[in-house]
């Protein structure tokens, strides 16, 4: 490979009628780190990892991952990523272990290959005593797990994770976090978003920070941290919701008075 | 929302009647059931005309039947009709929650577990709510109607005036009861996918209401005597029947009617504030699963993927398969695919109206379960857009899809056609049947497979509806256009048929139609996968996000 950066985004655009989601994204985003993808509700992170990720078509600009065009060359993008979208539904009537039996073998692993991975990852996962039930009964947690299996599957070089946090209990999480540490070290790539700064803040080495479908800034943690003590101080600066104080209208509230 | 506002807290504990009574929270259940319905109406245009059409088709329907009961008054057998009536309206109010969990926002007391409310004003407030409506006003009418009809003499009106009321509240009291009862069952997964496929039920039922007239129109009203000897003791049809004994001038047996009347009611009452105690104190704990229904459901896995063929055609065949199964909507689909294909040959066979070509409606109806392959999936069709990076991996994909409809579809169809030939004794027809059946799916799956590509919709999971809300259109599309050209696609095989029927040297060569169809339909299906496949490869964004409005 002779990029060294594992995606490239050139004046990516995405409006739905009169709203403009996405309004051109411009971003390299570099191999081998952790990388979080951060901004408030409604940013366009999700809109932006999917057409990353080939699931939703741009109006506008171009992804390439690992140097390869994600809408030219799918054949070679999609064998190199592992996605976890959010908001979209698994095969959930399937049990974890079947969904992952069967995405293994959809991206053409051989079948006694998958099942060893499969029973590995449903282990260190803590799934494996959920394994026999369907998805549809698992909770919010177990899903994002199996769906981080099932994105792991294949061994990606890139990872997309959408939300991966979001509604996990701590155990989980930190179960997940254990998983992609490794996966980072080894040289891979996780891309996630998220909009827990803290978590961010703790786990990523590299961030880009979106609002209002735009990147707002972008680079090495401590670079975007910048002075601030801490990223939700310079998120809250960057995205310009600094000094709302939530206070003086509800003098009401507390104090145990009716 | 509003409706806490006004209720006081209450003290928890029994020692709470001392402190100042807290004002009825009846009015504002009401009030809030009035909004829903309000709101409910206020969303769309669309929404509205549809309520409106069926509260004026539901009035005049009650109105005529309020006015054929009353002409009717003086048949003999008319209070076993009557009767029967109050007892089946009854059942329609204790059915219909289980179908329509979500069709009252006040029926789910769930709703209000967080406000600090006694079970005993609840049970009273959510019982004036439920008053409120148009199914209450059908169902006062038509019990008015009921009573009407075999009221004579004045002690008659004055128990009939006491009566229907009566009958009413039993039923509105049914219907929270159930409610209440399965409320668990209803908002756990496993209750709705039994709410799904429901909907089967009432098809069914309604086809045995319909044989039951059909008798009833041949047999005469008096058939139904001995159902109504045993209904006038069930309530609420014991409220009817009091009054036909009245009228009667069987005082006592009237009285008996009336007090089981009430004390049903007073049961159903209790019931109903005991499950809404239960309900507001216990956890949900109906999906929790027991290891032994695990080693259940993977058992039967191994046998199936030995059979399947290796790589992405057995792997998305074994899926197709497992969810024609699991899936309640897909099985909904499927069971009625089946028991239609079955139930229109032999049907029309057994009643004498039978031609062996009704056959092929079988291949049809199994056939339709091609389209909107990928609307079936759901959102989870982005696992399979993630695989697909060529039109050659879309037509495995697409193949393995019609090859799991085919381990049903063709052997289904071939015991349904041999089935309707042997009825009707016409073995030399045989071939050709068979041979447009053929043609028939061949052509449907073809259609299918392109419709699925081109025109995708999303299925709604939950619920009765089997298109998202704006995607009508193209569901319509979707299914009527593809029908039509799987019909203009298998006419040089209906040509045949019709040739060999009508020319006079066509009669040997009726077999020919049996490999002619055969090999059709199957260069039919082949081409339409083709040509699906390279549009598909190229819609996968598209088709996600059509079909991931559900």
């Amino acid at each position: 490979m002779v990029s060294t950066s594992a995606v490239r985004i050139q004046g990516l655009w995405k409006r739905f009628g009169q709203q403009i989601a996405v309004a051109g994204i411009d971003l390299e985003l570099p191999a081998g780190k952790f990388i979080g993808l951060v901004g408030p509700n409604g940013a366009g992170k999700t809109t932006t990892l999917s057409m990353v990720t080939g699931l939703l078509r741009p109006d506008q600009g171009t992804v390439e991952i690992a140097g390869h065009d994600v809408w030219r060359d799918p054949v070679a993008v999609k064998a190199r990523i592992g996605v976890l979208p959010e908001g979209l539904r698994l095969f959930e009537r399937l049990t974890g272990r079947e969904l992952l039996a069967y995405s293994g073998r959809l991206r053409g692993l051989a079948g006694a290959e998958v099942d060893r991975r499969a029973a590995q990852l449903l282990d260190v996962l803590d799934l494996a005593g959920a394994q026999h039930k369907l998805v549809v009964d698992y909770s919010t947690g177990m899903r994002k797990k199996i769906g981080l299996a099932t994105a792991l599957l294949h061994n990606p070089e890139v990872l997309f994770l959408d939300e991966p946090f979001e509604g996990v209990d701590p155990v989980s999480a930190q179960t997940i976090r254990g998983v992609l540490e490794r996966y980072t070290a080894s040289g891979a790539t996780v891309v996630f978003s998220s909009h827990v700064m803290e978590l961010v803040e703790s786990l990523c080495d590299w961030v880009a920070v979106m609002a209002a479908g735009r990147i707002r800034a972008h680079g090495p943690l401590a670079e975007v941290r910048g002075d601030a003590a801490t990223l939700q101080q310079s998120f809250l600066a960057l995205v310009g919701a600094q000094g709302r104080a939530a206070g003086s209208d509800l003098d009401w509230l507390g104090g145990g008075a009716r | 929302m509003n409706a806490a506002a006004p209720t006081e807290p209450v003290p928890a504990g029994p020692a709470a009647p001392a402190s100042a009574p807290a004002p009825s929270i009846t009015p504002v259940v009401v009030r809030l059931k009035l909004s829903l319905l309000r709101n409910g109406l206020r969303q769309s245009a669309g929404r509205r005309a549809a309520y409106v059409t069926s509260a004026v088709l539901a009035l005049l329907f009650a109105a005529f039947q309020l006015l054929g009961l009353i002409m009717l008054r003086g048949h003999p057998h008319i209070a076993s009709v009557a009767v029967p009536g109050g007892a089946l309206l009854a059942l329609g109010w204790a059915v219909m929650p289980l179908f329509f969990p979500s069709g009252d926002e006040t029926l789910d007391p769930t709703r209000l577990v967080m406000l600090p409310l006694r079970p005993r004003p609840l049970v009273r407030a959510l019982l004036t709510a439920s008053l409120v409506g148009v199914g209450p006003l059908f169902t006062a009418l038509l019990l008015a109607g009921c009573a009407v009809t075999v009221a004579h003499g004045a002690a008659a009106w004055a128990v009939a005036v006491l009566a229907v009321p009566l009958a009413l509240l039993v039923c509105v009291a049914l219907a929270r009861a159930v409610a209440a009862a399965n409320i668990q069952l209803l908002t756990s997964r496993r209750g709705r996918d039994l709410a799904v496929l429901s909907g089967l039920v009432v098809a069914v039922g309604a086809q045995f209401v319909n044989f039951g007239m059909q008798r009833l129109g041949t047999a005469g009203l008096a058939q139904l005597d001995p159902v109504a000897d045993v209904l006038r003791w069930v309530p609420p049809a014991t409220a009817v029947g009091a009054v036909d004994s009245v009228s009667r001038g069987a005082y006592a047996v009237a009285a008996a009617q009336l007090a089981l009347t009430a004390a049903a009611l007073v049961a159903l009452l209790r019931v109903w504030a005991r499950s809404l105690t239960l309900l507001m104190t216990a956890p949900d704990a109906s999906t929790l699963q027991g290891p032994d229904t695990a080693a259940r459901e993977r058992a039967g896995a191994g046998r199936l993927t030995r059979l399947l063929p290796a790589g992405r055609t057995g792997t998305v065949m074994e899926r197709s398969l497992r969810y024609v199964w699991r899936d309640p909507k897909t099985k909904a689909a499927w069971v009625t695919s089946l028991a239609i294909g079955l139930i229109v040959p032999v049907s029309n066979t057994l009643q004498g109206a039978g031609s062996p070509y009704f056959a092929c409606f079988a291949a049809g109806m199994l056939g339709i379960q091609m389209y909107n392959q990928f609307g079936q999936d759901t959102s989870a069709f982005w696992m399979v857009a993630l695989t697909i990076s060529s039109p050659r991996d879309a037509y495995v994909e697409l193949r393995g899809r019609a090859l799991a409809l085919l381990v049903v579809t063709l052997p289904y169809a071939t015991v349904v056609t041999v089935l309707t030939t042997a009825l009707l004794g016409e073995w030399g027809r045989l071939p050709q049947v068979l041979g447009l059946s053929f043609g028939v799916l061949g052509a449907m799956l073809a259609t299918g497979a392109w419709m699925s590509a081109r025109f995708p919709y999303s299925v709604p999971q939950e619920g009765y509806k089997n298109v998202a809300p704006g995607q009508a259109g193209l569901a319509w599309i979707a299914v009527f256009g593809g029908m039509l050209s799987a019909a203009l696609l298998c006419s040089p095989v209906i040509a045949l048929t019709v040739w060999t029927n009508v020319s006079a040297s066509g009669d040997g060569w009726g077999w020919l139609l049996l490999p002619l169809g055969a090999l059709y339909g199957a260069g039919l299906t082949l081409l339409g996968l083709r040509l699906a496949a390279p549009r598909t490869a190229a819609r996968l964004p598209e088709i996600l996000t059509a079909v991931s409005k559900g």
